[in-house]
């Protein structure tokens, strides 16, 4: 499995929403990526590229796209 | 067994409450992440006996729960033994010196609250996150009647109080997540911290329970071992007097 694949496995999981819908998501603004949502979205993307991330990226992660650009920082490249 | 393969950390294992839930847990069949201050020769000696008498596996794991990134560096420590982490066990804490609070200085007071509550907080934040991945888990806090009845210390019972508090707040976030959160709530429990109390403090605190004596540190760990457990998998949010029947 390619990062790409498994960084959109884990919003696929982690928030229920398909793949399709995932690369638009965007924090607060859906139904499925609250704060809850995005507590088990941390646990999977730390899952999936074995990180441990720090409190700040995790309260910048407020979109899919950002996210790729915090992942980054952890030598994962999407 | 209560707690058959479940994977637990338990910090201030090295002695005390903390030291009998260890135990607790293995005789259960619980694998152990025994969380220490400091490095005990004691402690990592009780481990080896531990995983031998009872089979699992109990682990010393060190850092001050003070230091964020001690804390942060022994939790990645252990998440490198790639294992689910079933269960949290925030017992470390202090008490303080026995003064008013008029003659506390409030550093004091922050170093307390720094052991008792906000060191707890953020292994809370880093364990249950590590627990999302399984969407379940179970954290039990170590509290204390001083948080729910006050005491002749301020500093002490104002962070227990918070634990409570915390202990809420968390079960009402982290549900979500399938993951459950309790407190027990001591009482007089005969541990080294106490001892340290003196004698007429003692006897004023068996006169108030109904069992008149203190509580022993397994009967502690033993509802702690319940909370944690399977067969509490309905019981969030609540906090349990453990405390001989102070009315």
């Amino acid at each position: 499995m390619t990062n790409w694949e498994k960084y959109v496995q884990a919003f696929v999981e982690a928030l229920e929403v398909s793949a399709e819908e995932a690369p638009a998501l965007v924090y607060g603004q859906s139904k499925a990526w609250d704060s809850v949502g995005h507590m088990t979205l941390v646990a999977a993307l730390e899952d999936a590229f074995d990180i441990m991330m720090e409190m700040d990226d995790i309260i910048d992660l407020s979109s899919f796209a950002k996210g790729k650009e915090i992942l980054g920082k952890y030598d994962v490249e999407i | 067994m209560l707690l058959q393969g479940k994977n637990a950390l338990i910090t201030g294992a090295a002695r005390g409450i903390g030291a009998a839930t260890v135990e607790a847990f293995a005789a259960e069949g619980a694998n152990v992440w025994a969380f220490a201050r400091t490095p005990d020769p004691a402690l990592e000696a009780r481990c080896q006996a531990l995983s031998a008498r009872y089979g699992g596996w109990v682990r010393p794991l060190y850092a001050d729960l003070a230091d964020e990134a001690a804390v942060s560096a022994a939790v990645r420590a252990a998440m490198g033994d790639k294992l689910p982490l079933d269960i949290l066990v925030n017992n470390a804490g202090m008490m303080g010196e026995d003064k008013v609070f008029q003659l506390t200085p409030v550093e004091e007071m922050r170093r307390l609250f720094e052991a008792n509550f906000f060191g707890p907080v953020v292994l809370t934040q880093l364990a249950t996150r590590w627990m999302a991945r399984k969407r379940k888990g179970a954290v039990v806090n170590v509290a204390s009647v001083a948080g729910l009845d006050g005491s002749s210390r301020l500093d002490y019972s104002a962070s227990k109080a918070a634990v409570i508090s915390a202990t809420r707040t968390m079960a009402r976030e982290l549900a979500g997540a399938g993951i459950r959160v309790n407190a027990v709530a001591p009482g007089y429990t005969d541990t080294d911290m106490t001892r340290g109390l003196g004698e007429k403090v003692e006897q004023e605190a068996v006169a108030r329970a109904l069992l008149r004596r203190k509580g022993k540190p397994e009967e502690i760990a033993a509802v702690i071992a319940f909370l944690a457990s399977d067969r509490a998998a309905y019981v969030t949010a609540q906090v349990w007097r453990v405390d001989g029947g102070i009315l």
